[in-house]
């Protein structure tokens, strides 16, 4: 376990994240790691429109479309037959996290998730992530919805992403806890993404999208 | 293809939201049926003249037309649209707003709901301007999908947080309202929902029944009972309660 966790710490200080992304990132990374017999590899999680460290566009949360963001993923540990994505927020929940997004099923050679995931199960997935299914969040619903931290408060998103050497067919509305049980032992490769959200109520200023240089040192 | 087609096709572990609605609704009808139904009642009690199933009957008024009563033009364009999201009319027939549940509500303001009637007027502008704010127009103007995820925001309480002006939590509106839109729609068509029955062809119910013999429970349980379709207070039995 020490060693995984400070192999994160030096994967996170060469991508050179703001401190408060390492510290969410950590928590989960040594969570995760503890999955698999193996230590799962890295790869990159990337998207075009968000980024770890900076304020997610409001799109992604009900102060806009509420619609799932698009995720992409590169170097993934060969053997990856399927994909499952957690976005979860450490900073909630009783007892946290806050889970805000499930999707798995997803298949192993899909190169990332589209923008707006259906969220009525009817729908159809988009044909390069055919088959996914959709877990049940923290609402219970299954499907994405974004974050809606209280008040004026600043909260981290993490997008963790599974690569699992088995094709699973797992069930609709699995919930955190069931994922994580059903996914274990099959982990062989982890990649995150940290982006941030605050709450832009309709009765404040303009949208704020990168946070202050100080952050850290104001929180 | 036509739509049974695409439902049988339907991945039998998909199951939508409609489907629970169902489900759900099922057991919301039997819980708003007056409670003494469940005893027996000698058959003689059933009124002479009100045998027939579907006909007509005294305790079900035609559907009412016209302006509302308590909801301004605006006011009901915008509950009309969210009705109709939560149990839309689609290939398993009828919806809310077929079965009457929007006049339902509307007579229920002034009626048993009237302690209501801020709470619809201050909720349905926040629901509007919170569309506006988030999706960029009007509710009534937003794709179905769109308003779906807009009511998810209200029902999950994440509207409050925008400052649109929902008093108390935005779930407590969603709630309130999606509660008289189940009794407009699978009450007794005695208090003005469910015209047509359409509540309860929707969910199946049995009808009211004063008694089930053994034929009938097999058949219930066969799916071969013809449903009861007559207002609870077509039996002199309940009217003689009132």
């Amino acid at each position: 376990m020490k060693a995984s966790v400070s192999r994160s710490a030096r994967l996170l200080r060469q991508a050179s994240l703001p401190r408060g992304a390492c510290t969410a990132l950590l928590v989960s990374a040594a969570t995760a790691t503890t999955l698999s017999a193996q230590t799962p590899t890295s790869f990159i999680v990337e998207s075009p429109t968000m980024q770890t460290g900076v304020l997610m566009p409001r799109d992604y949360s009900p102060d806009g479309r509420n619609v799932s963001p698009p995720l992409t993923w590169r170097g993934l540990p060969e053997g990856t037959r399927q994909i499952a994505v957690l976005c979860q927020d450490h900073g909630a929940g009783r007892p946290p996290p806050w889970v805000h997004w499930i999707i798995y099923n997803i298949p192993g050679n899909a190169a990332g998730l589209p923008e707006g995931v259906p969220f009525e199960a009817s729908e159809p997935m988009p044909d390069e992530i055919a088959g996914a299914t959709q877990g049940n969040n923290g609402w219970g619903l299954p499907m994405y919805r974004g974050p809606a931290p209280p008040g004026t408060s600043l909260h981290h998103y993490h997008f963790a992403v599974f690569a699992l050497d088995a094709e699973l067919d797992l069930p609709p509305g699995l919930t955190r806890d069931e994922l994580l049980e059903a996914i274990e032992g099959h982990v062989i490769g982890l990649g995150s993404m940290v982006p941030l959200y605050r709450r832009q109520p309709a009765d404040s200023g303009p949208f704020p999208f990168l946070i202050p240089e100080d952050f850290d040192e104001r929180r | 293809m036509n739509d049974d087609d695409t439902r049988e096709k339907r991945d039998p572990s998909v199951i939508s939201r409609r489907d629970l609605l169902r489900t759900a609704g099922a057991a919301s009808a039997a819980a708003l049926v007056p409670h003494s139904v469940a005893a027996a009642v000698p058959a003689e009690t059933i009124e002479p003249g009100a045998a027939a199933s579907t006909g007509p009957s005294i305790g079900t008024a035609p559907a009412p037309t016209g302006p509302l009563m308590n909801l301004t033009a605006r006011e009901t364009e915008i509950l009309s649209a969210m009705v109709d999201r939560l149990i839309p009319s689609d290939e398993l027939g009828p919806g809310a707003i077929e079965a009457g549940a929007l006049r339902f509500i509307d007579r229920a303001l002034s009626e048993a709901e009237s302690d209501s009637a801020g709470a619809y007027r201050s909720g349905l502008a926040a629901l509007d301007r919170y569309s506006r704010y988030s999706r960029g127009a009007a509710f009534v103007e937003l794709s179905a999908t769109d308003q779906d995820s807009v009511l998810i925001d209200l029902q999950t309480g994440a509207a409050t947080g925008a400052n649109v002006g929902f008093v108390g939590s935005s779930g407590s509106f969603f709630n309130m309202v999606k509660s008289h839109t189940w009794q407009g729609t699978f009450g007794d068509p005695h208090y003005g929902g469910n015209v047509d029955f359409i509540g309860w062809d929707l969910i199946d119910y049995p009808g009211v029944r004063l008694q089930v013999s053994e034929e009938d429970q097999r058949q219930l349980e066969a799916d071969e009972l013809t449903p009861v379709r007559r207002s609870a207070y077509d039996y002199a039995t309940f009217r003689a309660g009132r």
